[in-house]
């Protein structure tokens, strides 16, 4: 339905980051499938029972999002005439990514047992994120 | 259909599934899992739709056929997988224990694959990618 091009005017992600975004989900749903299947429980059984363990590919790349987004704001400040446009992209990848390692961190915690939030509480930050990417669906120009 | 047309709706799609997921998630409904992944199950019809036109569109005679669906494969590849994942997904959230979890993530690992290809094919083939 969305051409790759499309994809990155929309969520404001660059082919870059989308491609570290993808190989890390790669290495989490392998990770997730040896934690549900079992396989290494005897090997590494500490390891395994945690789940921020699970989650650390995850949370891998969104360290190195945030550092490739540093680097990227930081060049494009520099180097660009159009210093706002420089600080709105570096604005919005730091939502972006404070939003989704909350909601990571907060997800870890529930499947850990460790705190008492429901659900929807806490998938609050991609709820905000979604209102955040509904605006700029909205800024889209509708020649494309 | 233009770009923010196409995209508001997959944003509506994707806000509406998941508040049937929260609401599965949290012990208020006992709701089947495949009546909760029905938005999903919408915007996989929309899409097959959507590749059957671009097809359509592009198809004129019989003998090109087998050039369309290789212009046509990641289309086709990415349809199919999603597809496929979502109900191996359901399958084994509605009947747990009884599919083996790597069955389930094969379709799932199999479309981030193509996807990372898709992605590195097309960062390959640009300059200055970084920006």
């Amino acid at each position: 339905m969305f051409k790759l091009s499309e994809l990155v005017r929309w969520l404001g992600l660059t082919e870059f980051e989308i491609l570290i975004n993808l190989c890390g989900l790669l290495v989490f749903t392998i990770t997730l499938s040896f934690k549900i299947a079992g396989t290494f429980n005897n090997i590494l059984p500490e390891l395994m029972s945690d789940w921020f363990t699970i989650f650390s590919p995850l949370f891998f790349i969104d360290i190195c999002n945030a550092y490739f987004c540093v680097i990227v704001g930081i060049r494009m400040y520099l180097d660009s005439d159009n210093k706002r446009k420089a600080l709105h992209r570096f604005m919005w990848s730091t939502y972006f990514l404070v939003l989704i390692a909350i909601f990571k961190y907060l997800l870890c915690l529930k499947l850990s047992g460790r705190t008492g939030l429901e659900y929807s509480e806490v998938f609050s930050p991609i709820f905000v994120l979604l209102q955040l990417v509904a605006v700029r669906a909205c800024q889209l120009p509708n020649s494309i | 259909m233009t770009l923010a047309h196409r995209a508001l709706f997959t944003w509506f799609i994707v806000l509406v599934f998941l508040i049937l997921l929260c609401l599965r998630l949290d012990p208020r409904t006992t709701w089947n899992w495949f009546v909760t992944f029905t938005p999903l199950w919408f915007f996989d019809c929309i899409l097959i739709i959507y590749v059957i036109i671009k097809f359509i569109r592009k198809w004129r005679n019989l003998n090109r056929l087998a050039d369309l669906l290789l212009l046509y494969k990641w289309n086709i590849a990415g349809v199919l997988l999603t597809i496929t994942s979502q109900v191996m997904i359901c399958l084994t959230l509605e009947y747990p224990q009884q599919i083996p979890i790597y069955f389930t993530m094969t379709p799932l690992c199999l479309l981030l694959t193509t996807a990372i290809v898709y992605v590195g094919s097309r960062l390959g083939k640009r300059e200055g990618w970084l920006i």
